[in-house]
């Protein structure tokens, strides 16, 4: 067989990339790195294979090494001599990171002060001032994190601020009528669509490139592990600070619902974030391992799901459905998403793939069928904003699953290479961002602010 | 590791103290990028020191971290993306600084007795 230099070259960046212990731009280094070392073999009068096997077998020291440092226990001379953040720089831009968390961490809860000192209710009451601004309360904070981590230029960073500003003008600007229907909306569309858009500032001047969205989607996948997992926390303190509290008598409710609970919860999303940003280089990531538990789940769920349908003789009809199709096909996605994360790009497809590949035919069937029964009495319902909403969204989604499925075919057949995969599927991601800041921002006029 | 530090080669403790100030000097010559480091080290010691690419790319990446040399990436004449170091001026002030600590360390080792080669 032909020796495919650019296809080894591929697999080997892919398993430097699977050990997690090197960044995209070190990667990117390594990689020049081996490419000089072939050039110079092959001038040397080695063939591809052999220019290529002699540089591996060099660089390869790279991950051992890696793996060395990331032993805390390691005696190794290296770490102590070489790594050790020891320098009192390393250890002051250390000390500096951690004092900026937690100064933007106590922003967001002096911005979700704000509402309150300007005579509305606390942040526990569900007032629309704190739906509406709840994104911004927790997200200004982690986009200057993000900013300042990544020293971007003022001019990106300027542009970012304006559409925050700008957004948070906006919505505080709309009114909103019973029975507040876009307001809602708009509280659930605009933190996804945010979010996304710090996804520019997470991947700063590489923002287009295919790799650099797919780290984010993993960043994203992460720091949502870790906010929940705060969060737990967060409310077993809250129960102990009520609970001992009474104990001694003093009813600390008033405490826990105008401070613990807004200092406390705002700054769960900054807190998450800077975890995943130290920690990124030496953890092993959660969330492709969760993908691989439920996929076979899911399938099985979706099949049953399918049998049941076709036993029942049809699919109830419920003003619901729209939007329990919609978490489904939300689900599907990120589990195919986050499979692909911590999928090889090369190679030939794997009994896993089957997997994803049946959860992608049976989702995508059985939103066909719900949604062929109940399609023409969506208009009996009216349009309301709640369902042109979720019907967006499960266009949205269905293009991607379908796309995603076209893709999986083909690589079933060998006529493309998964990484084709993996780029059309970065490349849809605005879409979401779109769609999401459209709702969030074209809705509430659209349908007088109700 | 094997072949990392050849038989003839500094031992290991040696190289890893002397990193700095040697990657520091490289630098001082121009910019530069690491499979030229490893090859200037190589020639400039006539293959007594032999860096490892798995303690070259740490090394440097933690000089950068300490603000002592600056990255930035450069497009190479075959197209190639490149990512070169430059000294910065805290890096000179570095190296001024291990200069005189390693004329020192060399100084004391010459003036103390048990030298008989007569150097």
């Amino acid at each position: 067989m032909e020796f495919d230099l650019e296809a080894e070259i591929r697999k080997w960046r892919d398993h430097i990339r699977g050990t997690g212990r090197v960044g995209s731009a070190d990667l990117e280094e390594l990689e020049a790195h081996l490419r000089d070392g072939i050039d110079e073999l092959s001038g040397c009068g080695l063939d591809g294979e052999e220019a290529f096997l002699i540089s591996v077998r060099r660089l390869g020291n790279v991950t051992a090494m890696g793996e060395e440092f990331a032993k805390v226990t390691s005696e190794n001379l290296w770490r102590q001599m070489v790594l050790i953040p020891s320098s009192p720089a390393d250890q002051r831009r250390h000390a500096r990171e951690l004092g900026i968390v937690v100064i933007l961490g106590l922003l967001a809860g002096v911005l979700g002060k704000i509402p309150a000192t300007l005579g509305y209710g606390s942040m526990t009451g569900g007032e629309l001032v704190y739906v509406k601004n709840l994104t911004f309360f927790a997200l200004v904070g982690v986009g200057a994190y993000l900013a300042w981590k990544r020293s971007l230029t003022l001019r990106f960073i300027l542009a970012v601020a304006g559409i925050f500003v700008a957004a948070a003008i906006l919505v505080n600007l709309y009114p909103s009528y019973g029975p507040n229907n876009t307001a809602l909306l708009l509280g659930v569309h605009l933190p996804i669509a945010f979010w996304l858009l710090l996804g520019l500032v997470y991947g700063g001047k590489g923002w287009q490139r295919s790799e650099i969205r797919m780290d984010f989607v993993r960043f994203t996948g992460e720091a949502f592990i870790y906010a929940v997992l705060i969060g737990c926390g967060g409310m077993v303190l809250v129960g102990a600070t009520s609970v001992l509290f009474d104990l001694a008598g003093v009813d600390a409710s008033g405490f826990i619902e105008n401070y613990l609970v807004v200092f406390g919860g705002l700054a769960i999303p900054i807190v998450a974030v800077y975890l995943v940003e130290r920690k990124k280089t030496v953890i092993e990531n959660i969330a492709p391992v969760l993908a691989r538990v439920f996929t076979p789940l899911f399938l099985l769920l979706i099949i049953s799901v399918l049998i049941a349908v076709s036993v029942s003789g049809g699919v109830r009809d419920s003003r619901e459905i729209l939007i329990s199709l919609d978490l489904l096909l939300a689900v599907v996605l990120g589990l195919v998403l986050y499979t692909m994360s911590a999928r090889e790009e090369e190679g030939p497809m794997k009994p896993s793939d089957w997997l994803t590949f049946g959860l992608l035919l049976t989702a995508l069937i059985l939103d066909a069928v719900s949604l062929s029964a109940i399609i023409f009495r969506l208009s009996h319902y009216g349009l309301s904003p709640n369902r042109v909403a979720a019907l967006g969204e499960n266009v949205a989604l269905l293009v991607n699953l379908l796309g995603l499925a076209v893709g999986y075919a083909l690589f079933v057949f060998r006529k493309i290479g998964y990484r084709r995969i993996i780029a059309a599927q970065m490349r849809y991601l605005p879409v979401y961002f779109v769609w999401t800041l459209f709702v969030a921002l074209a809705f509430p006029p659209l349908f007088g602010f109700r | 590791m094997a072949g990392a530090v050849p038989e003839y080669g500094l031992p290991k403790d040696l190289i890893a103290a002397s990193a700095v100030p040697l990657l520091l000097a490289i630098l001082a010559e121009g910019d530069s990028y690491g499979y030229a480091i490893i090859k200037r080290i190589r020639d400039a010691s006539a293959g007594k020191i032999a860096w490892s690419e798995g303690m070259l790319y740490p090394a440097l990446h933690r000089l950068a971290d300490q603000g002592h040399v600056k990255p930035c990436w450069r497009q190479a004449e075959n197209g190639r993306r490149r990512k070169y170091y430059r000294i910065t001026e805290a890096g000179s002030e570095e190296l001024a600084r291990r200069r005189t600590e390693w004329a020192m360390v060399n100084e004391t080792i010459e003036l103390l007795g048990g030298n008989d080669n007569g150097v």
